[in-house]
């Protein structure tokens, strides 16, 4: 290191910071005006950490806390379906096992209201369709592979899971746009299943 | 800061992780003045360190589950709130219409300089010249005694970046402060 010329910035403060090398070291001993910088810094660093503190608003929890519930009342919406199932999801049940597709005895007005309706009609006619096109891929005994079997099972698992949460949906009077994306979802895994389904047939059939 | 074990027992933490909001208003008493002066220190202003208390809490009543215990809760909640804090930098960044993709922050993109003072100025006013990221390293580093490797990482760079702003943010007080 040559002596006549000063440390730089970050050398000083390696120094400060307890990684600088020897030869710094060396210098700042030698040298007045680094030994004075090296010092300044040390006090700007104090004079940092012991800056006065703010005092935070006392309005930010109450925010918290609204924004907090608002998310455990829709997880609840949704996990407390599972406990009241109802009569769709039996129908589903059965109908993913391969019994033959009935109708609910009595269909809820609710449930009659949402079928001829202008929004969820469509989806919901469009939902049996590919329960029917999942018969037609029925054989009693199906094999499935070990990935296709779980991928079954989860797609089967959900769409109960569906049909528990618009019960529920129904029960409680809940928002028409749910129900209509809860009816959406249940379309798409119906739709994936049968696309596996097909996959299956396919192969067998090869 | 003092040890969590003086703030909160350790009931208090598990009652909290379980979801209790009662335990988790204890975290959010315990820790708000330290979250909310860290985003006002890296931020510069009122608002976007009321957003970093915000956001933090938000992040620690849904995530605090997986807060394993392996350090102290601080540390775990300093880090959420310095996350935040480096987001919006990050989203003022690229406000200013420069990368925001997760790319480093960009340091000098934020608002234009003020004139240089003419007179030598207080602390609290130098730290306020200072652009934004340089400010946030500076902080990061000799108050809240981060490393200039976890810096990097944080910001999206690396340890010579935040060397460089660090040694940028000294020589401007070297000249400006009192």
């Amino acid at each position: 290191m040559d002596r006549t010329q000063h440390l730089a910035m970050d050398e000083l403060l390696a120094l400060r910071d307890g990684e600088g090398g020897t030869s710094s070291r060396l210098h700042v001993e030698a040298c007045d005006e680094c030994r004075r910088e090296l010092e300044r810094l040390y006090q700007v660093q104090a004079r940092f950490r012991a800056m006065p503190t703010f005092t935070p608003p006392r309005n930010i929890w109450p925010r918290v806390v609204r924004a907090v519930q608002r998310r455990r009342s829709r997880r609840r919406f949704g996990y407390g379906a599972i406990g009241l199932a109802a009569a769709a999801a039996l129908a589903a049940v059965v109908v993913l096992r391969g019994q033959p597709v009935e109708e609910s005895a009595q269909p809820s007005d609710a449930w009659v209201t949402e079928t001829s309706s202008s929004d969820m009609g469509p989806i919901i006619h469009r939902s049996r369709e590919l329960e029917s096109i999942l018969r037609t891929y029925r054989p009693a005994q199906r094999v499935y592979d070990a990935p296709t079997a779980l991928a079954v099972s989860v797609l089967e698992d959900r769409i109960v899971l569906l049909d528990r949460m618009l019960s529920e949906g129904r029960v409680v009077g809940a928002d028409r746009a749910v129900l209509v994306g809860l009816w959406d979802e249940r379309v798409a895994t119906l739709e994936t299943l049968v696309g596996l389904q097909a996959v299956q047939e396919d192969r067998v059939w090869r | 800061m003092k040890s969590d074990t003086l703030v909160l027992a350790n009931a208090e933490v598990a009652r909290a992780r379980a979801g209790d909001l009662e335990a988790l208003e204890a975290v959010y008493r315990a820790f708000q003045a330290p979250v909310y002066n860290l985003g006002r220190r890296m931020c510069g202003n009122e608002e976007d360190a009321e957003d970093v208390l915000q956001e933090t809490f938000l992040e620690v009543c849904r995530s605090i589950s997986r807060f394993r215990g392996d350090g102290s809760l601080w540390s775990w909640v300093r880090q959420v709130a310095v996350s935040k804090a480096l987001m919006l930098l990050r989203r003022e960044s690229g406000r200013a219409g420069r990368s925001s993709n997760g790319g480093p922050i960009p340091p000098d993109t934020l608002g234009t300089s003020p004139p240089e003072p003419t007179a030598p100025i207080d602390l609290e006013a130098a730290l306020g010249r200072l652009s934004p990221v340089t400010r946030a390293v500076l902080w990061l580093h000799d108050v809240e005694g981060y490393t200039h490797e976890e810096i990097g990482e944080m910001m999206g760079g690396t340890a010579s970046f935040s060397k460089s702003q660090l040694s940028r943010a000294h020589k401007r007080l070297r000249e400006w402060l009192v």
